[in-house]
Protein backbone atom coordinates (compact mmCIF):
# COMPACT_ATOMS: atom_id res chain seq x y z
CA UNK A 1 0.00 0.00 0.00
CA UNK A 2 3.25 2.31 -0.04
CA UNK A 3 1.28 4.25 2.85
CA UNK A 4 1.84 1.49 5.42
CA UNK A 5 3.86 3.55 9.20
CA UNK A 6 7.43 2.29 9.46
CA UNK A 7 8.31 -0.16 11.58
CA UNK A 8 11.77 0.07 12.89
CA UNK A 9 12.99 -2.11 15.34
CA UNK A 10 9.65 -2.84 16.66
CA UNK A 11 9.13 0.93 17.21
CA UNK A 12 6.56 2.97 15.26
CA UNK A 13 7.32 6.16 14.14
CA UNK A 14 5.42 8.51 16.13
CA UNK A 15 6.00 10.99 13.40
CA UNK A 16 5.66 9.08 10.39
CA UNK A 17 1.78 7.96 11.59
CA UNK A 18 1.27 11.65 12.25
CA UNK A 19 2.27 12.53 9.22
CA UNK A 20 0.57 10.32 7.39
CA UNK A 21 -2.48 10.96 8.99
CA UNK A 22 -2.29 14.74 8.23
CA UNK A 23 -1.59 13.58 4.46
CA UNK A 24 -4.88 11.19 4.53
CA UNK A 25 -6.47 14.34 5.99
CA UNK A 26 -5.86 16.66 3.48
CA UNK A 27 -6.31 14.30 0.38
CA UNK A 28 -9.47 13.23 2.08
CA UNK A 29 -10.57 16.56 2.13
CA UNK A 30 -9.70 17.64 -1.15
CA UNK A 31 -11.56 14.49 -3.00
CA UNK A 32 -14.72 15.24 -0.93
CA UNK A 33 -15.17 18.62 -1.75
CA UNK A 34 -14.48 18.04 -5.28
CA UNK A 35 -17.10 14.91 -4.84
CA UNK A 36 -19.47 17.22 -2.82
CA UNK A 37 -19.65 19.88 -5.59
CA UNK A 38 -20.47 17.29 -8.29
CA UNK A 39 -23.16 15.82 -5.47
CA UNK A 40 -24.79 19.44 -5.05
CA UNK A 41 -24.72 20.20 -8.99
CA UNK A 42 -26.52 16.95 -9.70
CA UNK A 43 -28.66 17.05 -6.98
CA UNK A 44 -29.98 20.73 -7.05
CA UNK A 45 -30.81 20.59 -10.60
CA UNK A 46 -33.68 17.63 -9.87
CA UNK A 47 -34.69 19.42 -6.76
CA UNK A 48 -35.57 22.98 -5.59
CA UNK A 49 -34.09 23.67 -2.69
CA UNK A 50 -37.18 26.11 -1.82
CA UNK A 51 -39.49 23.09 -2.22
CA UNK A 52 -38.20 21.04 -0.51
CA UNK A 53 -37.87 23.51 2.11
CA UNK A 54 -41.42 23.72 2.17
CA UNK A 55 -42.20 20.10 2.36
CA UNK A 56 -39.36 19.48 4.98
CA UNK A 57 -40.22 18.27 8.45
CA UNK A 58 -37.96 20.78 10.17
CA UNK A 59 -39.74 24.22 10.55
CA UNK A 60 -36.85 26.62 9.25
CA UNK A 61 -37.49 29.13 6.72
CA UNK A 62 -34.50 29.37 4.14
CA UNK A 63 -34.09 30.43 0.74
CA UNK A 64 -32.36 29.06 -2.28
CA UNK A 65 -29.34 30.07 -1.73
CA UNK A 66 -29.00 28.85 2.11
CA UNK A 67 -30.67 25.98 0.66
CA UNK A 68 -27.69 25.10 -2.08
CA UNK A 69 -24.94 26.30 0.77
CA UNK A 70 -26.70 23.79 3.29
CA UNK A 71 -27.24 21.21 0.53
CA UNK A 72 -23.73 21.42 -0.25
CA UNK A 73 -21.99 21.50 3.34
CA UNK A 74 -24.40 18.17 4.22
CA UNK A 75 -22.55 16.43 0.97
CA UNK A 76 -19.34 17.53 1.44
CA UNK A 77 -19.56 16.69 5.52
CA UNK A 78 -20.70 13.05 4.85
CA UNK A 79 -18.39 12.52 1.62
CA UNK A 80 -15.52 13.79 4.29
CA UNK A 81 -16.98 11.42 7.09
CA UNK A 82 -16.99 8.56 4.65
CA UNK A 83 -13.94 9.20 3.49
CA UNK A 84 -12.11 9.95 6.80
CA UNK A 85 -13.71 6.64 8.50
CA UNK A 86 -12.39 4.02 4.96
CA UNK A 87 -9.02 5.95 5.58
CA UNK A 88 -8.82 4.82 8.97
CA UNK A 89 -10.31 1.96 9.23
CA UNK A 90 -7.50 0.77 5.59
CA UNK A 91 -4.82 1.24 7.83
CA UNK A 92 -3.88 -1.81 9.44
CA UNK A 93 -4.00 -1.82 13.23
CA UNK A 94 -1.26 -0.86 15.12
CA UNK A 95 0.25 -4.03 16.92
CA UNK A 96 2.74 -6.25 16.06
CA UNK A 97 0.48 -9.07 14.74
CA UNK A 98 -1.45 -7.43 11.81
CA UNK A 99 2.05 -5.49 11.02
CA UNK A 100 3.57 -8.62 10.37
CA UNK A 101 5.26 -9.54 7.43
CA UNK A 102 5.65 -13.12 5.69
CA UNK A 103 9.17 -14.04 6.83
CA UNK A 104 11.69 -14.13 4.32
CA UNK B 1 -2.67 -5.08 -3.13
CA UNK B 2 -1.25 -7.05 -0.43
CA UNK B 3 0.34 -5.38 2.20
CA UNK B 4 2.96 -7.86 2.45
CA UNK B 5 5.39 -7.76 -0.01
CA UNK B 6 5.83 -3.89 0.19
CA UNK B 7 8.83 -2.59 1.91
CA UNK B 8 8.08 -0.04 4.21
CA UNK B 9 9.16 3.34 2.71
CA UNK B 10 10.08 6.37 4.42
CA UNK B 11 7.00 9.05 3.61
CA UNK B 12 6.86 12.65 4.23
CA UNK B 13 4.09 14.82 4.35
CA UNK B 14 4.39 16.14 1.28
CA UNK B 15 7.71 16.86 -0.25
CA UNK B 16 9.95 19.24 1.45
CA UNK B 17 9.14 21.72 -1.35
CA UNK B 18 12.02 23.37 -3.22
CA UNK B 19 10.35 26.34 -5.21
CA UNK B 20 10.57 26.02 -8.64
CA UNK B 21 11.96 29.10 -10.37
CA UNK B 22 11.37 28.97 -13.86
CA UNK B 23 12.97 30.41 -16.19
CA UNK B 24 11.49 32.68 -19.17
CA UNK B 25 11.08 31.28 -22.49
CA UNK B 26 10.48 32.56 -26.15
CA UNK B 27 9.68 30.28 -28.83
CA UNK B 28 6.96 28.73 -30.98
CA UNK B 29 5.48 26.92 -27.97
CA UNK B 30 5.23 29.74 -25.58
CA UNK B 31 3.50 32.07 -28.07
CA UNK B 32 0.51 29.67 -28.47
CA UNK B 33 0.67 29.43 -24.78
CA UNK B 34 0.48 32.92 -24.58
CA UNK B 35 -2.08 33.04 -26.95
CA UNK B 36 -4.09 30.50 -25.46
CA UNK B 37 -4.16 32.36 -21.63
CA UNK B 38 -5.40 35.60 -23.56
CA UNK B 39 -8.35 33.94 -25.30
CA UNK B 40 -9.06 31.85 -22.36
CA UNK B 41 -8.53 34.09 -19.56
CA UNK B 42 -10.11 37.48 -22.27
CA UNK B 43 -13.13 34.97 -22.08
CA UNK B 44 -13.39 34.60 -18.56
CA UNK B 45 -13.29 38.44 -17.50
CA UNK B 46 -14.94 39.83 -20.24
CA UNK B 47 -17.92 37.41 -21.19
CA UNK B 48 -20.08 38.40 -17.92
CA UNK B 49 -19.83 42.20 -19.24
CA UNK B 50 -21.37 41.36 -22.92
CA UNK B 51 -25.35 41.43 -22.60
CA UNK B 52 -27.15 40.17 -24.68
CA UNK B 53 -30.90 41.49 -25.25
CA UNK B 54 -32.18 42.29 -21.71
CA UNK B 55 -30.28 40.10 -19.71
CA UNK B 56 -26.77 39.24 -19.27
CA UNK B 57 -24.92 36.84 -22.07
CA UNK B 58 -23.37 34.12 -20.14
CA UNK B 59 -25.64 34.32 -16.26
CA UNK B 60 -26.33 30.91 -14.65
CA UNK B 61 -28.91 32.47 -12.12
CA UNK B 62 -29.16 30.06 -9.57
CA UNK B 63 -31.49 31.49 -7.28
CA UNK B 64 -34.00 31.76 -10.29
CA UNK B 65 -33.15 28.34 -11.50
CA UNK B 66 -32.26 29.20 -14.76
CA UNK B 67 -29.04 29.53 -17.15
CA UNK B 68 -28.57 32.03 -19.97
CA UNK B 69 -25.96 31.25 -22.69
CA UNK B 70 -26.38 33.61 -25.13
CA UNK B 71 -29.77 33.31 -26.97
CA UNK B 72 -30.55 30.06 -24.90
CA UNK B 73 -32.33 29.83 -21.37
CA UNK B 74 -31.39 26.81 -19.81
CA UNK B 75 -33.98 25.02 -16.86
CA UNK B 76 -32.96 22.45 -14.18
CA UNK B 77 -35.12 20.22 -16.90
CA UNK B 78 -32.61 20.58 -19.22
CA UNK B 79 -29.96 18.94 -16.92
CA UNK B 80 -29.22 15.95 -19.00
CA UNK B 81 -27.87 18.42 -21.87
CA UNK B 82 -25.25 19.41 -18.79
CA UNK B 83 -24.52 16.14 -18.33
CA UNK B 84 -24.14 15.16 -21.93
CA UNK B 85 -21.37 18.11 -22.53
CA UNK B 86 -19.95 17.01 -19.29
CA UNK B 87 -19.60 13.81 -21.14
CA UNK B 88 -18.35 15.04 -24.38
CA UNK B 89 -15.52 17.30 -22.98
CA UNK B 90 -14.39 13.95 -20.92
CA UNK B 91 -13.79 12.14 -24.31
CA UNK B 92 -12.43 14.96 -25.93
CA UNK B 93 -10.38 15.16 -23.32
CA UNK B 94 -9.35 10.82 -23.79
CA UNK B 95 -8.96 11.86 -27.57
CA UNK B 96 -6.55 14.87 -27.23
CA UNK B 97 -4.63 13.03 -24.71
CA UNK B 98 -4.00 9.88 -26.76
CA UNK B 99 -3.26 12.51 -29.86
CA UNK B 100 -1.10 14.21 -28.92
CA UNK B 101 -0.57 14.26 -25.00
CA UNK B 102 -0.84 16.29 -21.84
CA UNK B 103 -2.43 19.38 -24.20
CA UNK B 104 -5.02 20.41 -21.68
CA UNK B 105 -2.21 20.06 -18.86
CA UNK B 106 -0.01 22.71 -21.63
CA UNK B 107 -2.62 24.57 -22.75
CA UNK B 108 -5.87 24.82 -21.67
CA UNK B 109 -5.96 24.38 -17.51
CA UNK B 110 -6.85 27.03 -15.72
CA UNK B 111 -4.10 25.87 -13.20
CA UNK B 112 -1.50 26.23 -15.60
CA UNK B 113 -2.71 29.70 -17.27
CA UNK B 114 -3.19 31.76 -13.67
CA UNK B 115 -0.23 30.21 -12.83
CA UNK B 116 1.23 32.24 -16.28
CA UNK B 117 0.07 35.03 -15.20
CA UNK B 118 0.91 34.74 -11.67
CA UNK B 119 4.85 34.07 -12.74
CA UNK B 120 4.79 36.94 -15.47
CA UNK B 121 3.91 39.08 -12.32
CA UNK B 122 6.36 37.80 -10.11
CA UNK B 123 8.70 38.24 -13.37
CA UNK B 124 7.74 41.68 -13.49
CA UNK B 125 8.14 42.69 -9.84
CA UNK B 126 10.78 40.46 -8.94
CA UNK B 127 13.11 39.59 -11.97
CA UNK B 128 14.11 36.88 -13.93
CA UNK B 129 15.26 33.63 -12.80
CA UNK B 130 18.68 34.43 -11.01
CA UNK B 131 17.13 37.47 -9.93
CA UNK B 132 14.36 36.02 -7.93
CA UNK B 133 16.48 32.96 -6.82
CA UNK B 134 19.51 35.65 -5.18
CA UNK B 135 16.21 38.03 -4.12
CA UNK B 136 14.57 35.21 -2.25
CA UNK B 137 18.19 33.89 -0.87
CA UNK B 138 19.45 38.01 0.37
CA UNK B 139 18.30 39.70 3.57
CA UNK B 140 14.90 41.39 4.23
CA UNK B 141 16.24 45.08 3.03
CA UNK B 142 14.54 47.29 1.28
CA UNK B 143 14.32 46.26 -2.26
CA UNK B 144 13.76 43.01 -0.61
CA UNK B 145 10.65 44.60 0.47
CA UNK B 146 9.18 46.96 -1.68
CA UNK B 147 9.62 43.91 -4.67
CA UNK B 148 8.13 41.85 -2.49
CA UNK B 149 5.36 44.14 -1.07
CA UNK B 150 4.61 45.32 -5.61
CA UNK B 151 4.23 41.55 -5.80
CA UNK B 152 1.67 40.26 -3.41
CA UNK B 153 -0.29 43.58 -4.16
CA UNK B 154 -0.38 42.88 -8.04
CA UNK B 155 -0.90 39.09 -7.04
CA UNK B 156 -4.23 40.02 -4.25
CA UNK B 157 -5.81 42.48 -6.76
CA UNK B 158 -5.87 39.94 -9.42
CA UNK B 159 -6.90 37.05 -7.56
CA UNK B 160 -9.87 39.63 -5.95
CA UNK B 161 -10.74 40.67 -9.70
CA UNK B 162 -10.73 36.77 -10.49
CA UNK B 163 -12.95 36.25 -7.67
CA UNK B 164 -15.39 39.00 -8.34
CA UNK B 165 -15.79 37.63 -12.03
CA UNK B 166 -16.56 34.13 -11.17
CA UNK B 167 -19.32 35.36 -8.80
CA UNK B 168 -19.99 37.76 -11.91
CA UNK B 169 -21.30 34.43 -13.66
CA UNK B 170 -23.78 34.16 -11.06
CA UNK B 171 -25.25 37.26 -10.15
CA UNK B 172 -25.52 39.93 -12.64
CA UNK B 173 -22.32 41.39 -12.57
CA UNK B 174 -23.10 45.05 -13.55
CA UNK B 175 -25.34 45.41 -9.82
CA UNK B 176 -22.36 42.96 -8.37
CA UNK B 177 -19.87 45.93 -8.97
CA UNK B 178 -22.25 48.55 -7.55
CA UNK B 179 -22.40 46.47 -4.56
CA UNK B 180 -19.16 45.73 -4.42
CA UNK B 181 -18.83 49.98 -4.77
CA UNK B 182 -20.74 50.77 -1.78
CA UNK B 183 -19.65 47.52 0.30
CA UNK B 184 -23.33 46.49 0.09
CA UNK B 185 -22.50 42.55 -0.50
CA UNK B 186 -24.95 39.95 0.42
CA UNK B 187 -23.45 36.95 2.54
CA UNK B 188 -22.86 34.58 0.07
CA UNK B 189 -21.14 36.65 -2.73
CA UNK B 190 -18.71 37.87 -0.14
CA UNK B 191 -18.20 34.25 0.76
CA UNK B 192 -17.51 33.53 -3.17
CA UNK B 193 -15.64 36.27 -3.90
CA UNK B 194 -13.06 35.45 -1.30
CA UNK B 195 -13.01 31.86 -1.39
CA UNK B 196 -12.19 31.79 -5.28
CA UNK B 197 -9.98 35.22 -4.89
CA UNK B 198 -7.86 32.84 -2.11
CA UNK B 199 -8.38 29.69 -4.32
CA UNK B 200 -6.50 31.38 -7.18
CA UNK B 201 -4.32 33.27 -4.91
CA UNK B 202 -3.11 29.90 -3.15
CA UNK B 203 -3.13 27.98 -6.43
CA UNK B 204 -1.54 30.16 -8.66
CA UNK B 205 0.98 32.01 -6.79
CA UNK B 206 2.32 28.99 -4.43
CA UNK B 207 0.82 26.03 -4.59
CA UNK B 208 1.62 25.94 -8.51
CA UNK B 209 3.04 23.00 -9.66
CA UNK B 210 2.04 21.23 -6.67
CA UNK B 211 -1.99 20.68 -7.64
CA UNK B 212 -0.74 18.72 -10.42
CA UNK B 213 1.61 16.64 -8.69
CA UNK B 214 -0.44 15.91 -5.46
CA UNK B 215 -3.87 17.20 -6.20
CA UNK B 216 -5.36 16.71 -10.15
CA UNK B 217 -6.64 13.58 -10.97
CA UNK B 218 -6.29 13.58 -14.61
CA UNK B 219 -2.74 13.78 -14.23
CA UNK B 220 -2.95 10.80 -12.17
CA UNK B 221 -4.92 8.21 -14.61
CA UNK B 222 -4.05 10.24 -18.29
CA UNK B 223 -1.05 7.64 -18.64
CA UNK B 224 -3.51 5.35 -18.93
CA UNK B 225 -4.71 7.08 -22.64
CA UNK B 226 -1.30 7.17 -23.62
CA UNK B 227 0.60 4.87 -26.02
CA UNK B 228 3.50 4.35 -28.40
CA UNK B 229 1.80 6.34 -31.33
CA UNK B 230 0.87 9.51 -28.84
CA UNK B 231 2.95 12.70 -29.35
CA UNK B 232 5.07 13.35 -26.42
CA UNK B 233 7.47 16.15 -25.46
CA UNK B 234 10.55 14.00 -25.42
CA UNK B 235 14.30 14.34 -25.62
CA UNK B 236 16.22 12.36 -28.52
CA UNK B 237 18.66 10.34 -26.03
CA UNK B 238 20.56 8.65 -29.18
CA UNK B 239 21.27 12.27 -30.57
CA UNK B 240 21.91 14.11 -27.64
CA UNK B 241 24.31 11.05 -25.54
CA UNK B 242 26.84 11.42 -24.28
CA UNK B 243 26.26 14.66 -23.07
CA UNK B 244 28.62 16.81 -22.12
CA UNK B 245 30.41 20.27 -22.03
CA UNK B 246 33.49 22.81 -22.10
CA UNK B 247 36.46 21.10 -21.88
CA UNK B 248 35.48 17.47 -21.97
CA UNK B 249 33.41 18.60 -24.95
CA UNK B 250 36.08 19.98 -26.90
CA UNK B 251 38.25 17.06 -26.41
CA UNK B 252 35.83 14.35 -26.91
CA UNK B 253 35.83 12.62 -30.23
CA UNK B 254 32.64 11.71 -30.70
CA UNK B 255 30.06 13.82 -28.14
CA UNK B 256 26.63 13.99 -28.60
CA UNK B 257 24.34 16.79 -29.95
CA UNK B 258 23.65 18.15 -25.89
CA UNK B 259 26.33 20.35 -25.04
CA UNK B 260 24.60 20.16 -21.04
CA UNK B 261 23.38 23.67 -21.01
CA UNK B 262 20.87 22.38 -18.32
CA UNK B 263 18.31 25.34 -19.71
CA UNK B 264 15.69 22.74 -20.19
CA UNK B 265 15.62 22.02 -16.80
CA UNK B 266 15.88 25.97 -15.86
CA UNK B 267 13.13 26.60 -18.09
CA UNK B 268 10.95 24.08 -16.46
CA UNK B 269 7.93 24.80 -14.43
CA UNK B 270 7.60 21.66 -12.15
CA UNK B 271 11.03 21.55 -12.13
CA UNK B 272 11.98 18.02 -13.84
CA UNK B 273 14.62 17.47 -16.45
CA UNK B 274 12.96 16.09 -19.36
CA UNK B 275 15.96 14.17 -20.35
CA UNK B 276 15.56 11.39 -17.45
CA UNK B 277 12.20 10.74 -20.38
CA UNK B 278 8.78 10.82 -20.04
CA UNK B 279 7.56 11.38 -16.64
CA UNK B 280 4.61 11.97 -14.65
CA UNK B 281 5.44 15.14 -13.44
CA UNK B 282 5.79 16.66 -16.98
CA UNK B 283 2.74 19.30 -17.90
CA UNK B 284 3.83 19.49 -21.62
CA UNK B 285 3.93 22.90 -21.29
CA UNK B 286 6.95 22.93 -24.28
CA UNK B 287 8.96 25.70 -22.60
CA UNK B 288 12.05 22.78 -23.21
CA UNK B 289 11.78 22.69 -26.78
CA UNK B 290 11.85 26.58 -26.79
CA UNK B 291 14.31 26.73 -24.71
CA UNK B 292 16.50 23.94 -26.29
CA UNK B 293 15.47 24.67 -30.37
CA UNK B 294 17.05 28.30 -29.19
CA UNK B 295 20.50 26.82 -27.84
CA UNK B 296 20.60 24.57 -31.00
CA UNK B 297 20.12 27.35 -33.00
CA UNK B 298 22.57 29.30 -31.56
CA UNK B 299 25.57 26.75 -31.49
CA UNK B 300 25.19 25.84 -34.66
CA UNK B 301 23.79 22.34 -34.21
CA UNK B 302 20.07 21.17 -35.78
CA UNK B 303 17.17 21.91 -33.99
CA UNK B 304 14.79 19.41 -32.57
CA UNK B 305 16.93 17.53 -30.17
CA UNK B 306 14.06 17.78 -27.21
CA UNK B 307 10.56 17.73 -29.61
CA UNK B 308 7.24 16.69 -30.22
CA UNK B 309 7.42 12.79 -31.25
CA UNK B 310 6.21 9.32 -30.51
CA UNK B 311 7.76 6.48 -28.44
CA UNK B 312 7.54 4.39 -32.31
CA UNK B 313 9.55 7.51 -34.35
CA UNK B 314 12.23 7.82 -31.58
CA UNK B 315 13.15 3.69 -31.44
CA UNK B 316 13.18 4.15 -34.94
CA UNK B 317 9.79 2.87 -36.43
CA UNK B 318 6.62 4.62 -38.27
CA UNK B 319 4.25 6.49 -36.37
CA UNK B 320 0.92 6.29 -37.46
CA UNK B 321 -2.23 8.53 -36.10
CA UNK B 322 -4.87 6.35 -37.36
CA UNK B 323 -5.24 4.00 -34.80
CA UNK B 324 -7.85 1.74 -33.33
CA UNK B 325 -7.73 3.70 -30.10
CA UNK B 326 -8.08 6.51 -32.17
CA UNK B 327 -10.72 5.76 -34.03
CA UNK B 328 -12.55 4.50 -30.85
CA UNK B 329 -12.19 7.62 -29.09
CA UNK B 330 -13.46 9.29 -31.99
CA UNK B 331 -16.43 7.50 -33.02
CA UNK B 332 -17.85 7.53 -29.78
CA UNK B 333 -17.01 11.27 -29.72
CA UNK B 334 -18.92 12.12 -32.78
CA UNK B 335 -21.65 10.02 -31.78
CA UNK B 336 -21.95 11.84 -28.05
CA UNK B 337 -21.47 15.09 -30.22
CA UNK B 338 -24.39 14.49 -32.87
CA UNK B 339 -26.38 13.16 -30.79
CA UNK B 340 -26.41 16.05 -28.73
CA UNK B 341 -26.54 18.63 -31.34
CA UNK B 342 -29.59 16.75 -32.48
CA UNK B 343 -31.14 17.04 -28.80
CA UNK B 344 -30.49 20.14 -28.27
CA UNK B 345 -31.74 21.77 -31.53
CA UNK B 346 -34.92 19.50 -31.56
CA UNK B 347 -35.49 20.53 -28.10
CA UNK B 348 -39.59 21.58 -27.62
CA UNK B 349 -39.27 24.99 -25.39
CA UNK B 350 -42.52 22.69 -23.47
CA UNK B 351 -42.17 20.75 -20.53
CA UNK B 352 -45.55 18.60 -20.27
CA UNK B 353 -46.31 15.84 -17.73
CA UNK B 354 -49.87 14.66 -17.53
CA UNK B 355 -51.37 12.57 -14.65
CA UNK B 356 -54.93 10.83 -14.94
CA UNK B 357 -56.94 11.05 -11.88
CA UNK B 358 -56.93 8.69 -9.07
CA UNK B 359 -60.22 9.19 -8.24
CA UNK B 360 -62.38 7.29 -10.81
CA UNK B 361 -61.50 5.93 -14.05
CA UNK B 362 -64.13 7.06 -16.16
CA UNK B 363 -67.58 8.86 -16.35
CA UNK B 364 -70.06 8.86 -18.47
CA UNK B 365 -71.71 12.05 -19.75
CA UNK B 366 -74.25 12.97 -21.82
CA UNK B 367 -75.34 9.32 -21.55
CA UNK B 368 -73.41 8.29 -24.78
CA UNK B 369 -69.78 9.81 -23.82
CA UNK B 370 -66.67 8.46 -21.87
CA UNK B 371 -65.04 10.95 -20.22
CA UNK B 372 -61.39 10.60 -18.21
CA UNK B 373 -59.85 13.65 -16.16
CA UNK B 374 -56.42 14.25 -16.30
CA UNK B 375 -54.51 16.38 -14.39
CA UNK B 376 -52.52 18.35 -16.87
CA UNK B 377 -48.81 20.30 -16.16
CA UNK B 378 -46.90 22.73 -18.79
CA UNK B 379 -43.54 24.45 -18.25
CA UNK B 380 -42.72 27.11 -20.20
CA UNK B 381 -39.29 26.40 -20.83
CA UNK B 382 -39.41 29.41 -23.66
CA UNK B 383 -37.75 33.18 -23.38
CA UNK B 384 -41.34 34.72 -23.58
CA UNK B 385 -45.08 34.24 -22.52
CA UNK B 386 -46.55 31.51 -24.60
CA UNK B 387 -50.27 30.67 -24.71
CA UNK B 388 -50.60 27.01 -25.22
CA UNK B 389 -53.97 24.49 -27.06
CA UNK B 390 -54.30 20.93 -26.16
CA UNK B 391 -55.23 18.16 -28.32
CA UNK B 392 -55.95 14.00 -27.82
CA UNK B 393 -55.43 11.65 -30.78
CA UNK B 394 -55.22 7.83 -30.86
CA UNK B 395 -59.35 7.79 -31.07
CA UNK B 396 -61.71 8.97 -33.12
CA UNK B 397 -64.01 12.04 -31.91
CA UNK B 398 -61.20 12.79 -28.87
CA UNK B 399 -62.48 16.19 -27.53
CA UNK B 400 -60.48 18.66 -24.66
CA UNK B 401 -62.08 20.72 -22.07
CA UNK B 402 -60.85 22.33 -19.53
CA UNK B 403 -61.40 25.90 -17.69
CA UNK B 404 -58.87 28.05 -16.44
CA UNK B 405 -59.72 31.23 -14.35
CA UNK B 406 -58.33 33.39 -17.92
CA UNK B 407 -59.85 31.19 -19.92
CA UNK B 408 -56.75 29.71 -22.25
CA UNK B 409 -53.86 28.27 -21.10
CA UNK B 410 -50.96 30.87 -20.59
CA UNK B 411 -47.18 30.51 -18.86
CA UNK B 412 -44.64 33.08 -17.71
CA UNK B 413 -41.21 32.18 -18.77
CA UNK B 414 -40.24 29.68 -16.14
CA UNK B 415 -44.09 29.15 -14.94
CA UNK B 416 -45.52 25.59 -14.41
CA UNK B 417 -48.95 25.47 -15.11
CA UNK B 418 -51.06 22.84 -13.30
CA UNK B 419 -54.86 22.52 -14.80
CA UNK B 420 -57.26 19.52 -14.76
CA UNK B 421 -58.36 18.13 -18.18
CA UNK B 422 -61.49 16.50 -19.16
CA UNK B 423 -61.22 14.06 -22.37
CA UNK B 424 -64.14 12.68 -24.18
CA UNK B 425 -65.02 10.11 -26.62
CA UNK B 426 -67.64 8.51 -27.82
CA UNK B 427 -68.55 5.38 -25.94
CA UNK B 428 -69.06 3.19 -29.40
CA UNK B 429 -65.05 4.20 -30.22
CA UNK B 430 -64.27 4.00 -26.45
CA UNK B 431 -65.24 0.28 -26.13
CA UNK B 432 -62.25 -1.33 -24.75
CA UNK B 433 -61.06 -1.53 -21.16
CA UNK B 434 -58.08 0.41 -21.60
CA UNK B 435 -57.01 2.37 -24.56
CA UNK B 436 -53.94 3.99 -25.48
CA UNK B 437 -54.08 7.86 -26.36
CA UNK B 438 -51.73 10.74 -26.95
CA UNK B 439 -51.97 14.17 -25.61
CA UNK B 440 -50.58 16.89 -27.44
CA UNK B 441 -49.65 20.38 -26.02
CA UNK B 442 -48.63 22.70 -29.14
CA UNK B 443 -47.74 26.77 -28.49
CA UNK B 444 -50.68 28.69 -30.26
CA UNK B 445 -48.36 31.34 -32.30
CA UNK B 446 -45.71 28.59 -32.53
CA UNK B 447 -47.13 24.73 -33.93
CA UNK B 448 -44.09 23.33 -34.71
CA UNK B 449 -43.33 23.53 -30.89
CA UNK B 450 -44.91 21.00 -29.70
CA UNK B 451 -45.11 18.31 -26.62
CA UNK B 452 -46.61 14.67 -27.03
CA UNK B 453 -47.29 12.87 -23.75
CA UNK B 454 -48.91 8.99 -24.07
CA UNK B 455 -51.63 8.22 -21.44
CA UNK B 456 -53.94 5.36 -20.92
CA UNK B 457 -57.64 6.36 -21.39
CA UNK B 458 -60.12 4.02 -19.99
CA UNK B 459 -63.08 3.06 -22.31
CA UNK B 460 -66.57 1.46 -21.94
CA UNK B 461 -66.67 -2.44 -22.34
CA UNK B 462 -70.23 -3.79 -20.77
Amino acid sequence: MGTQPIVKNRDFNERQIKRIFYRRLGIVTWVSFVAAALQTMIFFAQFDPAYLNEIASITISIGRWQGYALGFVFFWSFTFITGLFCGVVMALPRTRLAQRTTPE
Amino acid sequence: MSTQDTKPVELKLYKAHEKVYPRETKGRFQFKRKLAVFILLGLFYLLPWIDWGSHQAVLFDLPARRFYIFGITLWPQDFIFLALMLIIAAFALFFFTALAGRLWCGFACPQTVWTEVFIWMEQLTEGNRNKRMKLDKGPWNFNKIWRKTAKQFLWITFALWTGFTFVGFFTPIKELAVNVWTWDLGSWEMFWLFFYGLATYGNAGFLREQVCLYMCPYARFQGAMFDKETLIISYDEQRGEPRMRGKTRREAENPGDCIDCTMCVQVCPTGIDIRDGLQYECIACAACIDACDEVMEAVGLPKGLIRYTTENALAGKPSRIIRPRMVTYFIILMLLVSSFGYAFFTRSSIDTNIIPDRNSFYRIVDAQRIENVYNLKIMNKGPKTAQYQVNATGLDGLEVDFETDVGGLSAEPGELISVPIRIRADRIVANKKIHTIKVVVNEVDNPNNISTETVKYFGYNK
